[in-house]
């Protein structure tokens, strides 16, 4: 068993940024996550590698408050997110940006409108409600587009773009809502080599510039060793490994991705 | 220095006919008189509570139930013979009006475009669906009387229309490449018809052949009015002979009879995995059909579907075993002889009043925009409660409801539901009876009862979309933070409003076609004097408004179409 969990990072006087105690989620009959010990601290940059169903997207869910652990504590920016009535759960979840695996953004509105969502956990009702007939906070998000290198497609329709400016597209809404961490579940699965090495690069500038922590789910080995500074190997819902990018081996990599865990 | 992109115009397409839709709704409240004349009347209050009284207290003596159960199975069985009918005529319409049969028949043309009989073929069959179940009834019932055939017929004609034209659609859609494989290995068009699209399209062939029964059932009872049987017509002669009781009795019967159909067309769809019935829209967004992985998919030979599919045989034989109609008359020389005598009796058309046709044309449209106006909006109020995943614990504005949820979600579900389907399953005509109770004969009861009518309709289909709505964007915009009332604002009106306008307007074109039958009646239009030029033999004039008629149901599919065009 190799498991060099988190000890190196352990940082006195450093709270955690999230934390896992002990947290299991359970589908149906089916453990998605088992018994999970986990400290994610402020400006690291996180790989979650791991076959498809070995939890990876239900770990960042748990992360951002989508789900409710079936046993377990999960703590974001110092709360236990089961204590939290709904309204303070939306006062942290506003600090969490999460860029998904489909692209979740809403098709047939205007990309501003689209970045502005990110607005959405700040602004009253009225102020939501009027911008969608007027545009308000138009330079906020001009230059969020052009962060991401798409200025000119502020006022298209979602849909007429294609796959890879639609994920710039969620990534200018996260740089809106300005969160101090960002989750990106599988954010480069449907782009080309090309355009994935693009969007890795942006997100990993993105969260430096700003000293914003990063957990990102990948399905390519070789971006979570260039671009992220801790790799975390999840199979069938454990824990195989938390290492620093360097120390991941080929042989926990072949390890990690046997078919069944060995008695 | 960011560069921000100039602020495109504001009056968009959406925009403008938003503005336009305005107008008309202004224009035709005007119409109606608002503010200007009488319009209600107090004197029937005490009628309309006794009306509503009686819901409390249906006659439920052994004689009326007897009746009410034969009733019911008679309009039953008109929906059945005639969606049965009507799904003949129209796969046959369907397959020659399609673009993709005429290039498989003829190959030589495939680069151009479809040979003149095409168009032929469109042309001749827009005629027969623009016009209402009711007038082909009236029609049919001058040559057959009152004869089972008459209804059959009467729902089957224009039915097969409309499904003629949405098949041949359906089929078009569908990805083509299969069908050419097989035709270039040599294959008769027929049978590579049978072998590809027609497989291929079969979910959706068969979805909407659900949907077009759910309305088969609606038209069977409103058909009843003119006297062909059945609860629509129980209903007229307990309401003119204002037995209340005995009213509701049919209304609770067709209430379980539209339930019933409603709950197992869904069921079956559901089991299927062909989420939406009437996708209009379907070439905007074809992720839409895509089957779920979860849900059970299709397959012919499974147990349970052979079954279904033999109940269905035995179903449809039932039926026309039951009211008998007699098809001889088809061909009966008599048949024959009235036809041309009523063609003679038609023929030159009566312009005469042709002032008071453009004035009652006028009346008629503003009574179809009022009507869709009214039901558009209280469907869609009604539309959110009554989907199953959006105020219930779990649903998307709900999401956190723990054990302390209150019950009123529940509550508001099944009150909205049960409202939807009493205004769905009450024909449009008894509706305007009730309205005229209280309200001078005009435009305005008439919109109204077709509003209560429609918005049964509308409001089901909204629900259905809301129900169907992609989760993803919603919970990506809740993980910001977003409270509920702005997911709404930001995720779910966005994605559902096209869909919601589209069915809009879409059921503004069937509105128009239903001012005939609130007008016989006595609410209105040209369906009044329609009514009464049937009533006094003057067929010449009766020619005038039809064709007055036609024009303006073709004027409002056209708005209607365009509008949707710029809307997607």
């Amino acid at each position: 068993m190799i498991r060099r969990a988190g000890i190196g990072y352990q940082r006195p006087g450093l709270q955690p940024l999230f934390e896992l105690r002990q947290v299991t989620q359970q589908f149906g009959g089916l453990n998605a996550l088992s018994q999970i010990d986990l400290k994610i601290f402020p400006g690291e940059c996180v790989a979650l590698i791991g076959s498809s169903g070995a939890g990876k997207s239900t770990l960042l869910q748990l992360l951002n408050g989508t789900l409710r652990p079936t046993s377990g504590e999960v703590w974001v920016l110092g709360h236990n997110l089961g204590n939290l009535s709904s309204r303070r759960l939306r006062q942290v979840q506003r600090q969490i940006g999460t860029i998904y695996q489909q692209l979740h953004l809403v098709n047939n509105l205007r990309v501003i409108h689209n970045v502005n969502a990110g607005h959405l956990g700040r602004w009253p009702f009225f102020k939501a409600l009027l911008s969608l007939l007027l545009p308000l906070e138009v330079e906020t998000a001009a230059k969020a587009l052009t962060q991401v290198g798409i200025p000119e497609k502020l006022y298209d329709r979602t849909d007429c773009l294609s796959g890879g400016q639609q994920q710039r597209v969620a990534l200018a809404r996260v740089l809106v809502q300005d969160p101090v961490a960002i989750l990106a579940d599988e954010p480069i699965s449907s782009l080309d080599p090309e355009l994935s090495r693009e969007v890795m690069d942006l997100l990993r500038t993105l969260c430096q510039q700003a000293g914003r922590t990063l957990v990102v789910s990948l399905h390519d080995v070789a971006f979570a060793h260039s671009h992220c500074d801790r790799i975390i190997g999840l199979r069938q819902g454990q824990m195989v490994f938390d290492a620093p990018s360097f120390q991941v081996s080929l042989e926990m990599l072949a390890d990690l991705y046997r078919l069944t865990a060995p008695l | 220095m960011t560069m921000v992109p100039a602020r495109p115009s504001l009056l968009t397409p959406p925009v403008l006919w938003g503005l336009a839709s305005l107008a008309a709704i202004a224009l035709s409240l005007a119409a109606a008189g608002l503010f200007q004349q009488e319009l209600f009347n107090p004197g029937g209050l005490p009628q309309l509570g006794r009306f509503f009284r009686a819901s409390l207290q249906p006659d439920l003596s052994r004689e009326m139930l007897q009746l009410t159960v034969q009733a019911s199975l008679v309009t039953l069985a008109y929906a059945v013979c005639g969606t049965f009918l009507s799904l003949l005529l129209g796969l046959l319409g369907g397959v020659v009006m399609s673009e993709v049969w005429w290039q498989a028949v003829l190959p030589q043309r495939r680069q151009l475009q479809p040979p003149p009989i095409w168009f032929g073929l469109r042309a001749f069959l827009a005629v027969p669906r623009a016009i209402h179940e009711v007038i082909w009834g009236l029609f049919f019932l001058n040559l057959w009387g009152l004869d089972p055939l008459t209804a059959i017929l009467a729902i089957a004609l224009p039915y097969g229309a409309i499904v003629a034209k949405v098949f041949s659609e359906i089929l078009d859609e569908t990805p083509r490449q299969p069908l050419q494989a097989l035709l270039n290995s040599g294959a008769p068009p027929f049978s590579a018809f049978c072998y590809s699209l027609l497989p291929q399209a079969f979910l959706n062939l068969l979805s909407y052949s659900f949907y077009r029964f759910e309305c088969a059932i609606r038209s069977a009872a409103v058909l009843g009015i003119i006297g062909a049987g059945g609860l629509g017509y129980q209903m007229l002669l307990s309401l003119q002979s204002l037995r209340y009781e005995q009213l509701w009795t049919f209304f609770y019967a067709m209430f379980v009879l539209n339930g019933l159909v409603d709950f197992s067309s869904a069921w079956l769809r559901r089991r299927w995995g062909c989420a939406s019935r009437l996708d209009l829209n379907a070439s905007a967004a074809p992720t839409t059909r895509t089957i779920a992985s979860n849900t059970p998919s299709f397959a012919v030979y499974q147990p349970l579907n052979q079954g279904l599919a033999l109940l269905l045989v035995g179903l449809i034989a039932f039926c026309f075993w039951y009211i008998q109609p007699d098809f001889s008359k088809l061909w009966a020389p008599r048949t024959g002889q009235l036809l041309t005598d009523l063609l003679h009796a038609c023929w030159p058309p009566d312009w005469s009043q042709g002032w008071q046709l453009v004035k009652l044309s006028a009346d008629t449209v503003a009574m179809s925009v009022l009507a869709i106006a009214l039901s558009a909006t209280v469907g869609l109020l009604l539309a959110f409660p009554a989907a199953h995943n959006f105020f219930l614990p779990g649903g998307l504005l709900n999401p956190t409801a723990g054990k302390n949820a209150s019950l009123l979600p529940q509550i508001l579900f099944l009150l909205s539901r049960a409202i939807l389907l009493m205004g769905r399953a009450i024909p449009a005509p008894i509706w305007a009876l009730v309205v005229l109770f209280v309200l001078f004969p005009g435009i305005l009861p008439g919109a109204i009862a077709l509003a209560l009518h429609n918005l049964g309709i509308l409001g089901r289909l909204m629900a259905e979309v809301i129900e169907n709505l992609d989760q993803r964007p919603l919970l990506a915009l809740q993980t910001t933070g977003a409270p509920a009332s702005l997911v709404f604002l930001y995720g779910v009106l966005p994605l559902t409003m096209p869909r919601f306008l589209s069915y809009s307007l879409y059921r503004w074109e069937v509105c128009m076609r239903e001012t005939v039958i609130v007008g016989l009646v006595g609410a209105g239009g040209l369906g009044r004097l329609l009514t009464e030029q049937l009533s006094s033999f003057d067929y010449q004039g009766l020619m005038a408004t039809l064709t007055c008629f036609l024009v303006l149901t073709f004027g409002v599919d056209w708005v209607s179409a365009s509008a949707r065009r710029s809307l997607r």
